[in-house]
């Protein structure tokens, strides 16, 4: 990764209306290098990254030039204008992904402890899906700057806990499965090039594997003559004639031709694999709609029985049935394709795995298909509902479709906040102390001893300021800024200190998060990060004694509840972190070898 | 609910009723009680199979000494399975209610092939057909032969049937077809020739039109029913239809090169019998003298059918002297094949009448009327003299006898009709000699004769005074009934124009208009795109829809459509027909929506319901008449003006606008269920073809909505749409309740109830 680097043509300047000088820069893992074409040009650069503290760049399809302005940490800047917006890309790419690791370089340095996690591998498109997320999230990367590269956290330790957006990041784009077009594929139009008789289709792997699951004979014929006999190239010219002759809907013309070619027949000739399918389709078929039961009654359909040429039928032309195809049949079989929507996991890149696959998954399904022999029961289930007559009776309940949990991290995430969130407001609202607690305990069962069960066990008094208490804090929580504006005392104060407490609070739930979540202590490393952590828990006793002191008065008294929720929360930690370090010390003087 | 009509304990399984249902069950007790005939025109979506189940079984119920047995045809198999479906829901009801006294037992009978459980027959590798498969296993000689050699296979269900004997009944209950496969298999049983025995045990049958009103077919399969017999006619509006085809027989080359070949067999058996067995040719010559027309000996599981006349016309006298000895009678088969031959052989169209033809066969081939007319029986007779078993190979001299047959018999209602080529391609020289029956009363008469209660019921009866005429009956009761409904569900419309202005039609000399053709597809990608889930289409025939698809195709109208809504056609292809039906219902399911183009006398429209979300909207692109230079239809038409003096014209009106009904009015299924109906032809804005159309859709039909162009139908689609998703009262507001419950029905007496409901 240290190695990589790019080089792209450029111009840079100074300003943005300077004409700029040509040249070529040149960007490594940790500086980057411009060389003006001219020699003696003076703009010659050579800057580290880690003096450059932001980038900017002209959006593609505005009307400026490609430029990318890099801003350093004197407040100055380096514009550069690029041949073309995929040059600009690739170097601001480039530039995020420095800057991102000049910020963690000095971490890692100062971090140099033998107590280190084991070097984790990050890939470069997740290293880009990071910076994007921070660039996105202000918020985000205003903890990123404290925490990571203020050295309390490692890059690692941070994202560890954001795992989750990260992946959601990542699959946003794989996540909806894309169906098959409704448009037909005998939509792909030649294209010609007017001055010879040649014409020209070009083929998508999409509308490759639509082609193959459309037309099974097709797709069994790519598999067993490709590549082995003929080329692929090949193989598609001639499905294509076979398409043409199609479309002329000349019959006669296309028996000739079959007649002729042997390969070419396959695609002419009607779908054996299809017809076999439907005979298996139609035993599934719904009896409600099955029409071919009614064919082949040997009482009902003697041959040269009835009117033949009756004014109300139809004509058959029956002449080459064989190498007949309507557009009837295009479009049924098409819209079944489509219906099934069955998608093939791989990426569409080869026409060969395309086939493959879609072999492999017909095999699965075919596989299946033997197996289901609740479909009958369904299919009667279904007509006795259909049959029914819907107004004449109480409605049924609505048909319920079972719950079913795509991704189960999604569910029990959702899940776990709720359950965090419910016992961090309850945990602050009791004042009793033990005694007292004991005493209406044994009150309380003295009284039902002597009086028997209440029917309601909770006095309603009782009962409402329980649930006022909650409520009341539930309203103060930093989830309802926002939904509520007018409950929250946050709204009332001025902005600098809300931004100021609400920046606090995100950075001590992290902080809280990592500190609990490194107990047990099992190794030095979790003792060294607890150590880190409690160190930087302690700072913020000071700084939210002074947001205290800040505020005017009449925002005092909110502000203080708010902050004393924090200092709970704090001392919470502090607590136990003392109460461990007793104990361990108390192992440490049996134990004197040190920690496990 | 259970209530009462007079005397009888209605029990019908829903918590509410409508009103037009419970006055349907009380003309329909009205015809019972009468021992007559009936004739009910009920709208669809108005419930009228259950209404017609849960009447008739109660008023069994009520009688218990009355044998009384229902007999219920529908035209297809899936509509078989709906009324099952239906039977079994009462039924469970009425045993809830009434305990196991209320227990029936109620059968579907179909073919072979969706009975058969036998999985060598079924699998897929078998290219044989079920029927022939099947015979292969069962058919008397099979078996005979697998007695002395047990290589040879056999159907191990049939024969387990056929040991089990007289045990082998079913218990009572509802068996539809996937019932009857699952007790077979469990049971080891076969169970068609299961069902086939317990058709005449069973209180309820439910099967095929033809297994009643095809002579060859009833006369094997319901022979020996009783009298005390409830047949209904359900979806009857084109019962005359199938009753003239059950009487038609058509002869073409292929016929008479099969009947010569089959000719030459017998042949080379007599011979041999002659050398070896004379005496059995003997016998059969004396049981002839003696007029034994031999009928029903054979085996259940061998195919012969029945006399393809009426049984009532066969006479029970003496065959006649010149065709007693086989190998007489096989030379007059030879002279008759030859003469058919020399009359395919025709450059031009010839019509004659039976009367003619006979006299023409007389001159020239010297064969009488009478001989004609036991032709089929003097075929069965020796062609089990002979031993002949594999009966499915000698189709072809069966066709040529049948025929000969019932030129013999009908000298009325019939005419001959011979074409070399069908008019629509004039250059595939296809020669046919067709037998076209006219009469559709011929057909039906046995049953009404027959049986004490024949009830048609349909949707679409209008006019309904032309039924008794056309099929020569004398209905006790005579009704029609329109729907109340709660809020106006259904939404007909009649557009005439395009966006453009331009009218739109099918008639022959504009349906190929590029205007009509882009007129039509803008109207479909207009509603497309405010219709809800699925909508259907039909055309007047599949060269018409074929023809307009494609170019839409073309146009790139089609694929714009594709863009709303997933498309699905109706092709002449049955089984891809029915899958793509499958899809088109799953497509609507899962809320993507699909349009279904379909044709308007094709195998859909015959029976398909498109309720509910299956079908939103219907659109009719023009209007399905006939195609009118059909010879048969002409001489169809001939004999309906010459005996019924019904015109041409409107009875050509009245077929069309029958079909059109029946298209768009399968989209309703209650009345809580809504959906539009658009007749997209200008002729239909005039009053005398509008008027054809039933009652309960031109009740519904304003007078603002008989001349749209598409944008006001586009229009009033969105807010007949919106209207509709409206909460509303099922119960119905005002003074006419469209939803009556039990107290509703109790509170009431007769006459009041009829006050409200008219």
């Amino acid at each position: 990764m240290a190695s990589a680097q790019v080089i792209k043509r450029a111009k840079y300047k100074t300003t943005v209306k300077d004409p700029g000088t040509a040249g070529v820069l040149k960007m490594a893992w940790d500086r980057f290098i411009f060389t003006p074409n001219h020699p003696n040009s003076a703009s010659n650069l050579d800057v580290e990254f880690r003096f450059i503290k932001g980038h900017k760049n002209t959006k593609e399809g505005s009307n400026k030039p490609p430029w990318l302005n890099l801003t350093n940490d004197q407040g100055g800047s380096y514009i550069f204008e690029f041949e073309s917006y995929p040059d600009l890309h690739t170097c601001r790419d480039f530039v995020g992904k420095s800057i991102g690791r000049s910020g963690e370089t000095p971490t890692a340095a100062s971090g140099k402890t033998d107590a280190s996690l084991p070097d984790e591998q990050i890939s470069t498109a997740e290293l880009e899906l990071r910076i994007k997320l921070l660039r996105e999230n202000s918020e985000l990367q205003k903890l990123h700057k404290q925490l990571v590269i203020g050295g309390i956290l490692t890059e690692a330790e941070f994202w560890a806990t954001r795992k989750k957006l990260l992946d959601r990041e990542s699959s946003r784009k794989s996540k909806q499965r894309v169906g098959f077009k409704s448009a037909m594929i005998s939509d792909i139009k030649p294209a010609t090039d007017g001055r010879t008789n040649k014409v020209t289709f070009s083929l998508t792997p999409e509308v490759i594997l639509q082609i193959f699951a459309e037309k099974p004979a097709v797709h069994a014929a790519f598999l067993k003559y490709v590549p082995k006999k003929m080329t692929e190239k090949d193989f598609w010219t001639k499905y294509f004639k076979a398409e043409y002759l199609h479309s002329t809907r000349n019959a006669v013309a296309a028996a000739a031709e079959a007649a002729e070619d042997e390969e070419l027949a396959i695609f002419l000739r009607n779908d054996d694999i299809l017809a076999k399918e439907a005979r298996q389709k139609i035993r599934r078929v719904d009896p409600t709609v099955n029409m071919e039961a009614d064919q082949g009654d040997d009482y009902m359909h003697l041959p040269d029985h009835g009117l033949f040429r009756d004014g109300g039928k139809d004509i058959i032309e029956s002449q080459y049935e064989l190498y007949r195809r309507t557009l009837a049949h295009d479009l049924n079989r098409h819209a079944a394709v489509v219906l099934e929507g069955r998608t093939v996991e791989v990426e569409l890149e080869d026409t060969r795995t395309v086939a493959e696959a879609l072999a492999k998954l017909k095999r699965v399904e075919s596989a299946n298909e033997d197996s289901d022999g609740t479909a009958n029961q369904g299919i009667l289930e279904r007509i006795a509902r259909i049959t029914e007559i819907e107004d004449l009776q109480a409605s049924h309940g609505p048909p319920l479709a079972p719950l079913c949990i795509k991704d189960p991290r999604d569910y029990f995430d959702s899940q776990q906040v709720i359950a965090v969130k419910a016992p961090a407001a309850e945990g602050k609202k009791c004042n009793l102390s033990s005694r007292e607690a004991y005493g209406s305990l044994r009150d309380s069962i003295s009284q039902t001893k002597q009086m028997g069960l209440l029917n309601p066990v909770v006095k309603t008094k009782d009962a409402l300021q329980v649930f006022n208490a909650l409520s009341h804090d539930i309203s103060r929580t930093k989830y309802d800024v926002g939904k509520n504006p007018q409950d929250s005392v946050l709204d009332k104060l001025p902005s600098t200190t809300k931004e100021q407490l609400l920046h606090h609070w995100t950075s001590i739930q992290e902080l809280l998060r990592h500190f609990w979540s490194s107990y047990p202590i099992t190794s030095s490393y979790l003792y060294a990060k607890v150590n880190r952590l409690k160190d930087a828990m302690s700072q913020i006793y000071p700084q939210l004694e002074e947001i205290k002191k800040s505020v005017p008065a009449h925002h005092k008294q909110h502000v203080s509840v708010l902050v004393r929720q924090m200092h709970q929360a704090l001392d919470a930690a502090f607590q136990h972190y003392d109460a461990d370090l007793q104990k361990r010390s108390a192992k440490s003087s049996e134990r004197p070898n040190g920690y496990v | 609910m259970k209530f009462e009509i007079e005397d009888v304990t209605v029990y019908f399984p829903y918590d509410n009723i409508y009103p037009e249902q419970y006055s349907y069950m009380v003309e329909l007790k009205r015809a019972l009680d009468a021992r007559g005939h009936c004739l009910l025109e009920m709208p669809t979506g108005t419930g009228k199979t259950i209404a017609l189940l849960s009447l008739i079984t109660s008023y069994v119920l009520s009688k218990p000494q009355s044998p009384l047995k229902l007999v219920y045809c529908t035209r297809t198999v899936h509509e078989m399975e709906k009324t099952l479906a239906e039977l079994k829901k009462l039924h469970d009801y009425q045993v809830k209610h009434l305990g196991p006294a209320a227990r029936i037992l109620a059968v579907g009978l179909s073919s072979r092939k969706n009975l058969c459980v036998n999985p060598r027959v079924l699998s897929a590798e078998n290219r044989d057909s079920v029927d022939a498969g099947c015979r292969k296993l069962t058919a008397s000689w099979v078996r005979a032969l697998a007695e002395k050699n047990p290589g040879v296979p056999t159907c191990e269900f049939f024969e387990d049937y056929e040991r089990a004997g007289s045990g082998a009944v079913l218990p009572p209950g509802v068996y539809t077809l996937q019932d009857l496969r699952a007790f077979g298999k469990q049971k080891g049983w076969c169970p068609y020739y299961l069902a086939r025995h317990m058709v005449q045990l069973a209180n309820v049958i439910v099967y095929s039109y033809q297994y009643l009103l095809d002579p060859k077919v009833a006369g094997i399969i319901s022979k020996e029913m009783q009298r005390e017999c409830v047949v209904v006619f359900d979806e009857a509006h084109n019962i005359d239809n199938v009753c003239i085809e059950a009487l038609s027989v058509c002869v073409r080359r292929q016929t008479l090169e099969g009947a010569t070949r089959n000719l030459h067999r017998m042949e080379q058996e007599i011979d041999r019998f002659k050398a070896t067995d004379e005496s059995r040719l003997r016998a059969e010559y004396q049981r002839l003298v003696e007029g034994l027309a031999l009928r029903g000996d054979l085996r259940v599981n061998d195919t012969w059918l029945a006399n393809p006349a009426l049984p009532d016309d066969i006479l029970k006298e003496a065959v006649p002297g010149n065709i007693r000895r086989a190998d007489f009678f096989l030379r007059v088969l030879r002279r008759f094949v030859q003469y058919l031959k020399g009359r395919l052989e025709t450059e031009n169209v010839e019509k004659e009448s039976p009367v003619a033809f006979v006299a023409s066969v007389t001159n020239q081939a010297g064969i009488d009327q009478k001989t004609l007319k036991f032709c089929y029986d003097r075929l069965h007779s020796l062609m089990m003299t002979l031993e002949i078993t594999d009966t499915d190979e000698f189709l072809h001299i069966q066709t040529i006898c049948d025929f000969a047959t019932l030129v013999g018999t009908y000298a009325r209602g019939f005419s001959i009709i011979i074409e070399p080529f069908d008019e629509r391609m004039p250059d595939v020289q296809d020669p046919v000699l067709q037998l076209s029956c006219h009469d559709a009363s011929l057909a039906i008469k046995p049953v009404f004769d027959r049986f004490q209660t024949v009830v048609i019921t349909s949707g679409t009866l209008s006019p309904i005074d032309l039924y008794p005429r056309l099929l020569n009956f004398n209905p006790v009761v005579s009704r029609s009934f329109t729907m109340s409904l709660t809020r106006d569900c259904i939404c007909p419309m009649v557009l005439t124009r395009g966006s453009d202005q331009l009218p739109v039609s099918t008639k022959f000399d504009m349906r190929s208009d590029l205007s009509v053709v882009r007129n039509y597809g803008r109207l479909l990608l207009e509603m497309v795109s405010v219709v809800p889930d699925g909508i259907v289409c039909f055309f007047v025939s599949y060269s018409y829809m074929d023809e307009i698809v494609n170019s839409w195709n073309e146009s790139g109208i089609l694929k714009e459509i594709m863009q709303h809504k997933l498309v699905f056609i109706e092709t002449q292809d049955v089984v891809e027909t029915t899958l793509a039906l499958d899809n088109y219902r799953r497509a609507c399911d899962c809320g993507r929506g699909a349009v279904f183009f379909s044709v308007a006398r094709g195998k859909v429209a015959e029976g398909i319901d498109f309720d509910r979300h299956y079908g939103r909207l219907v659109i009719m692109f023009g209007i399905p008449f006939q195609y009118t230079l059909s010879k048969i239809l002409l001489a169809r038409l001939e004999y309906l003006r010459d005996t019924f003096q019904i015109k041409e014209g409107d009875f050509l009106t009245f077929d069309a606008l029958r079909q059109a009904a029946q298209c768009v009015g399968r989209v309703i299924r209650s009345k809580a269920d809504y959906g539009m109906m658009i007749f997209a032809d200008k002729r239909y804005s005039r009053h005398d073809k509008r008027s054809k159309l039933p009652g309960w859709i031109l009740s519904h039909l304003r007078d603002a909505h008989l001349n749209l162009s598409t944008d006001m139908a586009v229009y009033i689609a969105r807010e007949f749409l919106r209207k509709m998703a409206q909460p509303y009262d099922k119960a119905g507001s005002g003074g006419k309740k469209t939803l009556l419950s039990q107290e509703d029905i109790e509170k009431m007496g007769d006459g009041s109830l009829n006050d409200m409901l008219y």
